[in-house]
């Protein structure tokens, strides 16, 4: 087990339990809605997705070749199982489901 | 659970208890398996030993910032800059306690909440707030159900696919390629979870700045240029816009 990677994980651990515990006892919800940490917390979490989610796409749109079929029929699945279920597991599942059905086949 | 025969009717529901939290916990089960899997094999495959995938497992208990891990342990990015990226990744987890707490009422108990609030994740929170929002009353032990089951399957999934290990699915391209989009469904999917029209800007600048520090430094820096662009995005946007 190296060393480094643990304490990578135990740094981000730790902080992800301080962001789900923490708020329970400062009781957030009575932050003013307009006030700049709240405006920040409301646009770190889609900002961060919206980067992570381009982030993993562009390798697909950079490899040469019969990527774009899968990648827009998994890209619509996602959108689909989202609408149907409103389920981000479902959602994920549809996706994936989808795009290896449509690599086989493309 | 139904209620005796004899017992009176009441207006307020009978607080949910550990059973009914795992039987709640049952359709992240069936999700949280298959993705873990696939992470447990991308790990090994990315030359993680099984040990060490599962401790991610462990530990940080956040599928989408795993992967995120594995990606940015994988191109060489330095430790403390994945270690940011991945803690900054996190902090919308900072609105599920308040907005769950705010569902549950005042009476809530959260004695316990240092220790049931590890497994507060994006689908544990959703069905915790399904749960309330179908009229069902906040306990704490349907908290820790509802955690634990999916907390079982994220981990077991893990050390199931780190067990196959990387080269396991090379004989099925099928399922390898559907494995491999895991992460970036997983990722819109999130996104459309939190999605709403004000947030449309900052999601718009950070989609842009990460191509752009993609395309012009390397795939860190677009990360980063990414979540900067979009979070000062979203702190400067003016208040009446909401």
């Amino acid at each position: 087990m190296r060393l480094d990677l643990f304490a990578m994980a135990l740094a981000v651990g730790l902080a992800t339990w301080a962001f789900r515990y923490g708020p329970t006892r400062l009781n957030l919800s009575n932050m003013a809605p307009d006030s700049l940490l709240n405006r920040f917390l409301n646009a770190t979490g889609p900002a961060a997705i919206a980067t992570l989610f381009v982030a993993s796409v562009l390798p697909y749109l950079e490899q040469a070749g019969g990527h774009e079929i899968p990648l827009a029929l998994g890209t619509l699945a996602v959108l689909g199982g989202f609408a149907w279920r409103r389920s981000v597991v479902i959602a994920t599942l549809c996706g994936a489901v989808v795009f290896g059905l449509a690599s086989a086949l493309v | 659970m139904s209620a005796p025969a004899d017992a009176p009717v009441t207006a307020t529901p009978q607080p949910m208890g550990f059973r009914d939290g795992l039987t709640a916990a049952l359709p992240i089960i069936v999700g949280y398996f298959p993705i873990a899997f696939s992470f447990g094999v991308s790990a090994t495959r990315a030359g993680l030993t099984g040990g060490e995938a599962v401790m991610l497992s462990v530990v940080i208990y956040a599928g989408a910032a795993q992967f995120l891990a594995l990606a940015l342990v994988t191109s060489g990015a330095p430790l403390l800059v994945s270690a940011v990226t991945l803690i900054a990744m996190n902090l919308r987890h900072l609105l599920y306690g308040p907005a769950l707490l705010r569902r549950a009422g005042k009476e809530a108990s959260t004695r316990q909440a240092w220790a049931w609030a590890f497994g507060l994740t994006d689908e544990v929170f959703g069905a915790a707030l399904g749960a309330l929002a179908r009229g069902k009353r906040f306990s704490e032990p349907m908290m820790f159900g509802l955690g634990l089951g999916a907390y079982a399957a994220w981990v077991s999934g893990t050390a199931v696919g780190a067990l196959a290990g990387g080269g396991a699915l090379a004989a099925y391209p099928a399922l390898d390629a559907g494995l491999g989009f895991m992460l970036p469904a997983l990722f819109l999917a999130l996104l459309l979870s939190v999605l709403s029209r004000v947030q449309i800007p900052t999601i718009a600048v950070a989609a842009v700045a990460t191509i752009a520090g993609t395309v012009w430094i390397d795939g860190t820096a677009g990360i980063l240029c990414g979540m900067v662009a979009g979070a000062l995005t979203g702190v400067l946007r003016r208040p009446h816009a909401s």
